[in-house]
């Protein structure tokens, strides 16, 4: 058994930055956002460089202690708590924006660099970067779930859009994942292993990202729909005529009804689908058009297009409030998010088998979706103390990651595996499985990053 | 021409495992030279080291069968698709068995309202277009040769249209794989997005058949645009039509392809293709879209273009004269060749920061001047990528030292920009004293997933770490 108490003792010395045990900062960094039980790391350590995470990692590697990274702590699915106790590395001072390369449209940032931070220092270049999963998340943790967010249509996820990483080894080497090439065919692309890896073959330190030009003009469109089937039809024509669609978010009329107990207005018992093109300003008005025509076929009503500044905050401000509309159903209750990703032609009837099944469990679960990349969260509501209820929410994801590997789909859109879909992990990959336990094998033999995510013991 | 090294080869291994496949695959088992010789590389400078036997597999068990048979003696196996690779990757330097995959050439699905298809490995680009050709889709990713796509993705291949389309990384959705000990399997579904794990996708992708032999891809497609439309220009100088993409670019042009020709390689397809185009810098450009919207793109960039000192800009969505102009850029190659007729040529590809690029090849001409050695360069200029075509006189015997210094130069010189010692190439038998220099550190951990993924170092020896 590893010595914990020496370890933490011997720590200090052999780094620069804090380490810290203090109760509060403790629990600080033993949640996040997701349902699962807190746990307290030994020791919270804020290193202030690469070479100083470098030397934690080498000082835990050691001692076999185990070394969990931690960002904002805004992540769905558990990846931050330090289960087995050890260390929680936190992110938050590797927090510098070190280039911005306008003519390369990229830029070089610290782990612990958050989205908004970017969004800041980006502001007047004409630049922006597109993936937007809703919280101030670190960009090192948006690498290390394979975060989205609502602009992935046409900009894709943080997969898309990093370019390289530089990350410290269970050896405590520091590695360069890429180049600033836009492109390569050099050797594996490790890269993209270390996207979504939830801290458990290395620790991200440094991102490299893909910027975009900020659109010159934007158009929006709503619409309500009677039916999932009418709105993916609207979606997917839209997409085939080739305008380059940038969101498609979709509300059921469960959580319009929230939305409508919010606002205290009559419920009119549709669907809502918020849609955003990103088009030059003379196509914009032809665009807005051809959105509402292509709804309107598909059998959307009450709808509203624009390309003005004020009305598409307008149009989507509801999108906006549903984290808010979806409390006012059930008020009080925890709520347990799933995500689940499907084929788009999948989305209609996997729908419509989870409302049976919701109905059967006498569940109240408000439905989201980024429904152009069929990815789809329900906010399942549950009452607090409701042991019964907590149990049919658990039977209710897992009957819908099967359902969801049975139509072609995945376990996770946008969210990670962390704790609690490590049981689903065999049933998705199957053969594929043991082959991430041997990447794990090989590249952290001892077990020390981030144990007990992703894979299954 | 110089010989890649050979590595020790297991006779006994070799020679008990073609008893058990010949037996196994009777016709589809040859032993034949000439056949054996084309299962090697043949496509550049680098030697050819033929494989002891092809076997012609027709399914994924047959793959899988003959992977174990290979793996119970310890025998290499090399998968091959058309042959088309540049950087060795066919040869067999231990010798063993190549797959040969062409006969895997059935289109499976095609998932309209999803976007997606599924084949197997051995159809071609241009047979899977053909197909798709009534359903107003396409597959994008046109490296020019008519690669099969299980091999495009084991190179991780692009091509002109990546800036807008992206590369193999970005266009496979999943593959199936036969692994070293002849398991197969499924690195995902067909969601467009995915955080369930590591993505094995993305790591088979690009592999180069040293990590598992594909034998099914699900690729994403894209619709046929309704227009498109093309267009060309000349600047006085690589700077100028490199700053006139840098603008394309900065501004979100959506440009479909944009192709850089230096004046040599424009003197060279004037010759080939009987055109006129003034011998300086060239950029040629496709744009997709609406009607008005192609139209509207053309003549964004003509302003870029004019700004950056670009002249005879001619832009045209007459098909039969982009179709001229673009035929005259994939005949390339051979308009290069005819340079200096009965030559050897080796294409050498690096890929730099787009800011870097028109710097990385003045440098290029510049050095490769200096050193005596004829090379033009055609660029996917909106990637940062190029390529050098080195024309070598065969009776030179210094020819491929210096050719071999040049890529070296250019490999040192990309990597101090930043950039990449391949852009599209691969890494291969070619490049493979280049990864180390590029990646350092991160080649041991590439070096730790292929010992644990094929712990007998099977599948296709010597590549991207021998």
């Amino acid at each position: 058994m590893p010595d914990r108490a020496a370890f933490i003792e011997t720590l200090p010395s052999a780094v620069e930055g804090d380490v810290q045990t203090g109760s509060s900062i403790l629990d600080l960094h033993a949640d996040d956002e997701s349902p699962f039980r807190a746990h307290r790391p030994d020791a919270v350590f804020t290193p202030t460089s690469t070479e100083d995470a470098a030397r934690a990692v080498r000082h835990c590697a050691e001692h076999r202690i185990p070394v969990t990274p931690f960002g904002v702590g805004s992540g769905q699915e558990g990846g931050a708590i330090p289960l087995n106790g050890g260390l929680s590395i936190d992110t938050s001072s590797l927090n510098r924006v070190l280039e911005v390369s306008t003519e390369d449209m990229t830029c070089l940032v610290e782990a612990g660099v958050t989205r908004l931070q970017l969004e800041a220092e980006l502001r007047g270049k004409g630049l922006f970067f597109p993936v937007d999963p809703g919280a101030d998340a670190s960009i090192g943790g948006m690498i290390s779930t394979g975060a989205s967010g609502t602009l992935t249509p046409l900009y894709g996820s943080m997969k898309d859009n990093v370019l390289e990483l530089e990350v410290v080894t269970a050896g405590g080497e520091i590695v360069r994942t890429g180049s600033a090439a836009r492109k390569s065919s050099s050797g594996y692309n490790l890269t993209q292993l270390f996207v979504a890896a939830e801290g458990t073959l290395g620790l991200v330190t440094k991102v490299r990202l893909k910027l975009h030009p900020l659109p010159e003009a934007r158009v929006a469109v709503r619409a309500r729909f009677e039916t999932v089937f009418d709105a993916v039809t609207a979606v997917t024509q839209l997409t085939a005529s080739g305008v380059p669609l940038a969101r498609a978010e979709f509300m059921d009329r469960v959580l319009m009804r929230g939305v409508s107990l919010m606002q205290k207005v009559p419920d009119e018992g549709c669907h809502l689908l918020c849609l955003e093109i990103h088009s030059d300003e003379t196509t914009a008005p032809d665009r807005a058009e051809l959105a509402k025509e292509l709804c309107r076929e598909a059998g959307g009503v009450a709808i509203r297009a624009s390309w003005r500044t004020e009305e598409i905050s307008e149009i989507w401000s509801v999108r906006h409030r549903a984290a808010e509309a979806e409390r006012h159903l059930k008020p009080g209750a925890d709520v347990i998010v799933t995500d689940v990703c499907v084929p788009i032609s999948k989305l209609s009837t996997i729908i419509a088998d989870a409302t049976t099944e919701l109905d059967r469990l006498g569940l109240t679960a408000p439905l989201s979706m980024h429904l152009a990349d069929g990815n789809f969260h329900y906010a399942l509501l549950v009452a607090p103390g409701d042991a019964h209820e907590a149990q049919d929410a658990q039977t209710f994801k897992t009957w819908l990651a099967q359902k969801a590997v049975d139509v072609g789909g995945t376990i996770s859109g946008e969210h990670g595996i962390g704790i609690g879909k490590r049981a689903l992990m065999d049933m998705a990959h199957g053969p594929a499985l043991p082959l991430m336990r041997v990447i794990k094998q090989a590249l952290d033999p001892d077990n020390i990053f981030n144990p007990g995510k992703v894979l299954p013991e | 021409m110089p010989a890649p090294a050979t590595l020790p080869r297991n006779e006994t291994g070799i020679a008990a495992a073609l008893g058990i496949l010949a037996q196994r695959f009777g016709e589809r088992f040859s032993r034949g030279e000439d056949i054996r010789r084309q299962h090697g590389h043949t496509m550049t400078w680098l030697a050819n080291q033929p494989p002891d036997a092809v076997v012609f597999a027709e399914t994924t068990e047959e793959v899988a069968e003959t992977v174990r048979i290979c793996a119970d003696h310890g025998v290499p196996v090399i998968p091959f698709g058309t042959g088309t690779s540049l950087e060795g990757h066919l040869n067999a330097p231990a010798g063993g068995v190549s797959i040969d995959l062409a006969r895997m050439d059935q289109v499976l699905r095609v998932n309209a309202e999803d976007l997606d298809v599924v084949v197997q490995p051995g159809v071609t680009r241009r047979q899977l277009n053909e197909y798709l050709r009534d359903t107003g889709l396409f597959f994008a990713v046109d490296p020019g040769a008519d690669a099969s796509l299980g091999g495009m993705a084991a190179t991780r291949a692009s091509g002109t249209n990546a800036v807008r389309y992206g590369t193999m990384r970005d266009n496979v959705v999943a593959v199936e794989a036969v692994l070293a000990d002849g398991t197969v399997i499924r690195t995902g579904g067909r969601a467009r997005k995915s955080s369930a794990g590591y993505d094995l996708t993305r790591l088979l992708v690009g592999s180069e058949g040293t990590l598992g032999i594909i034998t099914e891809l699900t690729l994403r497609l894209h619709g046929i645009p309704e227009a498109i439309s093309g267009a060309r220009c000349s600047f006085p100088s690589v700077e100028a039509a490199a700053e006139a993409v840098i603008m394309t670019i900065q501004i979100g042009l959506p440009v479909a392809r944009i192709e850089l020709l230096d004046a040599m390689a424009v003197g060279a397809i004037n010759a080939y293709s009987k055109l006129d185009l003034p011998e300086t810098p060239l950029l040629l450009l496709e744009f997709h879209g609406s009607e008005a919207g192609v139209a509207e793109q053309a003549e964004t960039f003509r302003e870029i273009a004019v700004d950056a000192g670009g002249t005879g800009f001619a832009a045209s969505a007459d098909a039969e004269e982009r179709g001229r102009i673009w035929r005259a850029r994939h005949d390339a190659y051979w308009a290069l060749r005819a340079l200096e007729p009965g030559s050897d040529a080796l294409s050498t590809d690096v890929c730099v920061p787009i800011s870097r690029l028109a710097e990385m090849i003045s440098a290029t001409a510049e050095k490769a001047r200096e050193m005596g050695i004829t090379a033009p360069i055609l660029g996917h200029a909106g990637d940062g990528n190029f390529h050098a075509i080195f024309l070598l006189d065969p009776a030179d015997p210094g020819a491929a030292a210096r050719a071999e210094r040049l890529i070296g130069w250019m490999s040192e010189t990309a990597i101090a920009m930043e950039g990449t010692v391949t852009g599209e190439h691969g890494i291969g038998q070619g490049k493979a004293a280049y990864l180390d220099r590029e990646l350092g550190p991160a080649t041991d951990v590439m070096r730790a997933i292929k010992r644990a993924l094929d712990p007998q170092d099977i599948l296709n020896p010597g590549k991207i770490v021998p």
